[in-house]
């Protein structure tokens, strides 16, 4: 089926005519007054359909018939310019365009700061052949958005997953995060997560970028693997002769722990040579932040609560280069590098009080997490005659790194009584104080440390073939791309008990971190010095136990090696016949993975039986028909459409064929390494119109039709293993499987204007922009036991908010700039459990944040920001919307400081 | 200057901000333990031990998952001391000389070879030490004792016993160390307590059925018993113990030490003691275990109940549960 396709597409290609003759080529930059590069500026040939649009950097070619021609330059926030341009054929001609706003600027327009990032994201949008949201730098700096994932929040049909506070995941329209795909300068980065794919966006800050660009339907050039969407960051390049250096200088401060943070970034970027050949940029960036979170847990079906209580300190370091040298207006080459290290020092300290077991816990944690992130990629362009060239090597190499992850629990024979009455604040009685520390004695102290490594080499060519039928402008590109992929986890834990002798927990208390807990309502104490106990361990290493059994199965549980080499190709056209735009193509994916991990086998007894090691491989083949419809109503509105194929891989924790198989509970869990990746069917309907003041009012239809849902499902009483000789005859085996279909319905509409159409408010814009999305998947049944294996159940897709939205107002004056952004997640099925009943679900979220700047002059600028005003609390409930499990507050954080650009 | 920019952006990270390196894997010391935190004997008992061993390891060859013990590469001292005394005024009033020795097999000790391990005990003071040799699991410490001193015929309500704990290491380097917190407990079991071994008259039906009906809930052989098969039955209140043992008429040849013998063959119950009053002539008792199933499973069987001790006599109630099912009450009457 997927082979038909195939030849159906390259018929239709041949069969096309396709008409070369020899034509010229103009090509060039087009800049604003400060010699920006006006990016998504549109040039055409009046009298034609022949058009191209600028790059990021301003840049632009394109191929064109002989002769006296008149150019049309426009870009949002400007009058149209027309210039005169004489050609001959064969011949190349650099034709730079420098837009002057006091004679080109609309009247009543001043195209300064948030306007100017934000036009050029939207020429950009504009100018795209397929369905994408842009957001630029200069955009990105006015919303108090320190990572990249907190930026893509403001886009329509974007949800985050946050942790303690900040943005990490970026799902795009509904769908969970595994099927967005990620990249930087157009190719994919891996994730410095052991068990998943996606990479954790707040380990890149946004100060390293200049722009992000969100494709919600894929062409076939770009990948395949993106279901919800693609992701691209793309960082910053050196524009013109003169040099440019910026940066940012500014602290913060945290309300919850009462601490401050600091932050900087320094770029400096120019051209060198005589006709500007070489160019240079350097971008770093720091930003440390100390941040908390006070927080309390519930597990209803145990009767336990958890008072947590965490202290973080984290750090973002940022660090890109673009070099990129021209050899002349034909050929030029590039080498761009980024990266990014996060690292993540946390504290947690809890009580864990246990009524049914007439205990409490109290344990400290302390880890120090550090994702990297390095992307290279050198590549070059050549414009020859009649074809177009560009080919890429790229090398990425994604780390975490935990050094330490240490954990120790102190238990206390503490009778407990916990009262929900208030739901949202449930009460504790203990007839002892729970706070002395004294009564606690050891349990265990386990520390560890482990590390992931994903590294890609990739190549990918491209060739584009620009030719004409009768008056109307095409383009044949068509490409290939290999890329290696080598990913692996390695664990070591340690976890001691007593052997005798190791002290109550009062001889290793350390003082309280925070004056005050859940405002008072609860009480702490003082916690467990983890550092004081590991200190006494190493003086007193024959008190304590190592449980040697415990070690053997941590180790082996999770580990893995995985290595996957893709093989695609592409062929494509794009086509403009008079208003209409049709892009259609095919795109072939051929993916080879092969996976080692291990086999942990408890015995019916509890102890551990075998650790075994396991292997896996599969082999799977993806056809991906594309086609875009681009039809312009006038020249401020569009028309899309697009029919796309795409799918999503597994995450790696899903297709090792790492298995805990526990006798004792006669219960399995295994990896899958035959997990087909999810395939999805995508419509899209976007209608859009510009506003030439700078503006967009959109609205859209997407649906998407997956087939080969992945679910964890349990056979009940399957032999084991499930296919060979059975070692087990009976027990229950829970795998996430492929099967069941699954639906994505959804709408989003987004405004962006200034409101200069109202008088006294010409300096205000508003930013708008809803979605709404409806999921249905079939899951295998939770009621589902040995008579009804396949009874099923609908379900809505975890991760999948109904209502997602912005709501941003905005004053930008000549010196004065402010902002109140509002963000709302709706709420959202987290995780999936053993019953209805026990599906976890994430409440609705609306977070405000504020931002104001003042310009000193042209070269500083202050700035202010303050986020979560409102100290909205992440919320969890099962059940019922009111039966809380987790409530987690993290009051107001801010950032201040001064911007240069000197 | 790049690197003390780095230096000073990593110091802000905290990644070593009062962070304390474990002394984990091959830094972890190999650990000298008192094997077991005490043990029991009856007023009479002329000895009693105590074993020093060394703790499991993770197994370098891979193949104990659960463990090893790695013995040592070179021998170490090992100080131990009798730190704590009840029940007499004199330390050289009960015990009277020690020995060190360690098992080579199930037949033949250290001892039986000559091998000595340089054993110093002071009765006076009750201090000693031992050299703990290379290659050796477990060394065990046995002290003749006056079995004179405690063998009274009344119901003792005081405490008897020794504590002993290890008290230092010589010899060892960084890579052994010993465990000094632990402490192994002997105490002296009153025989006139429910202590000892008692005897079912095998001859008396209504006993014999008693104590089918109450045992055979948890075994099978038992529960098919005949009383024509059965030479004796005793059962035993030890240190923390409970045990049954029913000796059969049918014999076997069993191998001991390279030497053939025939025996009488025996069915044991034993389970471990979760409550017994032991300073009283009646009271109660409880003891439970697990049996491991067919699947490889294990469950619970539990018996609690009452004692009433009249002389030599004991009255023993107890009821059995195990696999959701349980007797009834069941009285046994046994003789010491």
């Amino acid at each position: 089926m997927e082979l038909k396709k195939l030849l159906i597409f390259f018929i239709l290609m041949c069969g096309s005519g396709i008409a070369m003759a020899q034509r010229g080529i103009i090509k060039g930059k087009i800049s604003g007054q400060q010699n920006e590069p006006l990016a998504g500026a549109t040039l055409l040939v009046n009298g034609t359909t022949s058009s191209t649009a600028a790059d990021l950097n301003g840049d632009y070619q394109f191929y064109v018939n002989p002769g006296n021609l008149n150019l049309t330059v426009r870009y949002l926030g400007y009058r149209d310019t027309t210039i005169n341009v004489s050609l001959t054929a064969g011949q190349l001609k650099v034709i730079n365009i420098t837009l002057k706003s006091r004679q080109a600027a609309l009247e009543g327009v001043v195209i300064t700061g948030y306007t100017e990032g934000q036009a050029k994201a939207l020429n950009q949008q504009k100018n795209a052949d397929n369905i994408k949201n842009i957001i630029a730098a200069d955009q990105i700096g006015k919303f108090p958005d320190p990572n990249a994932a907190e930026a893509l929040q403001r886009v329509p049909g974007v949800t985050i997953e946050r942790d303690q506070g900040e943005g990490r995941y970026v799902s795009l329209r509904g769908l969970a995060p595994q099927f967005t795909n990620t990249s930087v300068n157009g190719e994919q980065i891996p994730s410095p997560e052991a068990d998943v794919r996606y990479v954790a966006l707040d380990a890149i800050p946004s100060d390293q970028l200049a722009s992000i660009e969100v494709s919600k339907a894929l062409t076939p050039d770009m990948d395949g693997d993106a279901i919800g969407g693609s992701i691209n960051l793309i960082t910053r390049s050196a524009q013109s002769k003169k040099p440019t250096i910026s940066g940012t200088l500014g602290g913060g401060y945290n309300n919850l722990m009462r601490k401050g943070n600091v932050q900087g970034q320094l770029q400096y970027g120019q051209r060198f040579g005589d006709k500007e050949q070489f160019g240079l940029l350097l971008n770093s960036n720091y930003y440390q932040n100390n941040l908390g979170s006070d927080g309390i847990e519930r597990a209803i079906n145990d009767n336990e609560l958890e008072t947590r209580d965490y202290e973080l300190t984290r750090t973002r370091l940022g660090l890109s280069s673009a070099l990129d040298y021209r050899f002349n207006n034909h050929h030029e080459v590039y080498f761009r590098t980024l990266y990014s290290r996060f690292t993540d020092r946390e504290w947690r300290r809890r009580y864990v009080f246990k009524p049914s077991d007439e205990e409490i816990e109290k344990l400290t944690k302390d880890r120090f997490e550090a994702q990297s992130v390095l992307s290279m990629n050198a590549g070059a362009k050549h414009t020859f005659k009649s074809f177009l060239l560009d080919y890429e090597a790229q090398y990425s190499y994604a780390e975490q790194n935990t050094p330490y992850d240490n954990e120790a629990a102190f238990v206390a024979g503490i009778p407990s009584v916990l009262n929900y009455a208030d739901t949202r604040y449930p009460s504790i009685s203990t007839d002892e104080d729970y706070k002395n520390n004294s009564l606690y004695g050891f349990n265990e102290l386990g520390m560890g440390n482990t590390i992931a490594k994903d590294k890609n080499l990739t190549a990918k060519v491209n060739v584009s073939v620009p030719y004409k039928i009768n008056s109307s402008d095409g383009l044949i590109k068509f490409g290939g791309k290999v890329r290696s992929k080598n990913k692996s986890y390695n664990i070591t834990q340690n976890t001691f008990e007593n052997l005798g002798g190791v002290p109550n927990l009062d001889q290793f208390a350390g003082s309280p971190v925070k004056d005050k807990f859940m405002g008072g309502r609860y009480e702490l104490g003082n916690p467990l010095d983890l550092s004081s106990l590991i200190r006494y361990f190493n003086a007193n290493p024959s008190q304590f136990e190592l449980q040697i059994a415990d070690k053997a199965a941590d180790e082996a549980l999770e580990s893995f090696e995985a290595s996957e080499d893709v093989y695609a190709g592409y062929l494509m056209g794009r086509q403009q016949i008079k208003k209409l735009m049709i892009l259609g193509g095919v795109r072939y994916e051929r993916t080879k993975v092969s996976y080692s991990s291990k086999d942990v086998i408890i015995a019916a007894n509890g102890d551990l039986e075998a650790i075994r090691p396991v292997t896996g491989s599969s082999v799977y083949d993806f056809v991906l028909p594309q086609l875009h419809l681009k039809y312009e109503l006038d020249k401020f509105s569009n028309l899309r459409a697009a029919v796309t194929y795409s799918y999503a891989r597994p995450n790696f924790s899903e297709i090792i064929p790492s298995q805990e198989i526990n006798r004792e509970d006669r219960v399995a869990t295994i990896g899958n390494a035959n997990l087909k990746p999810v395939k999805a069917l995508n419509y899209d309907l976007m209608a859009e119109h510009y506003f030439g003041s700078v503006g967009i009012a959109s609205a859209g239809l997407f649906y998407k039709k997956l087939d080969n849902f992945i679910y964890r499902r349990t056979i009940f009483n399957s032999p084991y293993p499930t296919t060979g000789t059975p070692i087990i005859p009976r027990i229950d085996i829970t795998q996430s499987q492929n099967g069941n279909d699954a639906d994505v319905l959804g709408a989003e509409i987004a405004l962006q204007r200034r409101l200069s159409f109202i008088p006294f408010l010409d300096d205000f814009s508003v930013y708008l922009n809803y979605t709404y999305t409806h999921s249905k998947a079939r899951i295998q049944s939770r009621q589902a036991n040995e008579g009804n294996a396949n009874a099923t159940e609908e379900i809505r897709l975890p991760g999948q908010a109904s209502h997602v939205g912005n709501a941003s107002v905005a004053y930008e004056g000549k010196k004065f700039s402010a902002r109140l952004s509002l963000n709302f997640n709706g709420s959202y099925l987290s995780e999936l459990g053993g019953t209805k009943d026990e599906d976890i679900f994430i409440k609705n979220r609306m977070q405000l944040d504020a931002t104001a700047g003042y310009a000193i002059n042209n070269k500083f600028r202050l700035f202010v920001e303050a986020l979560n005003l409102t100290n909205q609390p992440l919320q969890a409930y099962q059940g019922n919307s009111t039966q809380y499990i987790q409530r987690e507050f993290y009051s107001y954080w801010m950032r201040f400081g001064v911007k240069f650009n000197l | 200057m790049p690197a003390l920019a780095l230096l000073a952006v990593s110091a802000c990270s905290k990644r070593n901000d009062n962070v304390v390196t474990p002394n984990v894997g091959d830094k972890f010391p190999q650990i000298i333990n008192l094997a077991d935190e005490g043990d029991g004997g009856l007023e009479d008992e002329d000895k009693f031990s105590f074993k020093v061993g060394l703790i499991d390891r993770a197994d370098p060859s891979g193949e104990n998952l659960e463990g090893a013990i790695v013995p040592l590469k070179k021998a170490v001292r090992v100080n131990f001391a009798v730190t704590h005394f009840e029940g007499f005024n004199k330390l050289s009033d009960y015990i009277k000389e020690a020995k060190a020795f360690y098992e080579i097999d199930d037949c033949t000790t250290s001892e039986d070879k000559d091998i000595d391990l340089k054993l110093n005990f002071d009765v006076n003071t009750g201090k000693g030490s031992f050299e703990f040799p290379a290659g050796v699991e477990e060394v065990e410490i046995e002290f003749e004792t006056n079995d004179a001193l405690f063998d009274d015929d009344v119901l003792n309500t005081d405490d008897r016993k020794i504590e002993i704990q290890l008290t230092g290491i010589d010899n060892a380097g960084t890579n052994v160390t010993l465990n000094t917190a632990n402490k192994f407990e002997y105490e002296v079991l009153d025989d006139e307590s429910v202590f000892g071994e008692y005897e079912i008259d095998v001859n008396n039906a209504t006993q014999f059925n008693s104590f089918v009906q109450l045992f055979g809930l948890i075994n099978e052989d038992v529960k098919n018993l005949k009383a024509a098969d059965v030479e004796e039955i005793k059962i035993e209140f030890a240190y923390n113990e409970f045990k049954a043992v029913i000796t059969l008429k049918e014999t076997e040849q069993v191998e001991e030490c390279g030497e053939m013998e025939e025996v009488n063959k025996e069915i044991e119950i034993e389970g471990g003691i979760e409550e017994l009053d032991t300073k009283t002539l009646a009271g109660a008792v409880e003891f439970a275990d697990d049996i491991e199933q067919e699947d490889g499973t294990e469950a619970e069987f539990k018996y609690s109940g009452e004692f009433t001790l009249n002389g030599k006599n004991l009255v023993l109630t107890l009821k059995g549960e195990y696999n959701d099912n349980e007797t009834e009450e069941i009285t046994l009457n046994l003789n010491k």
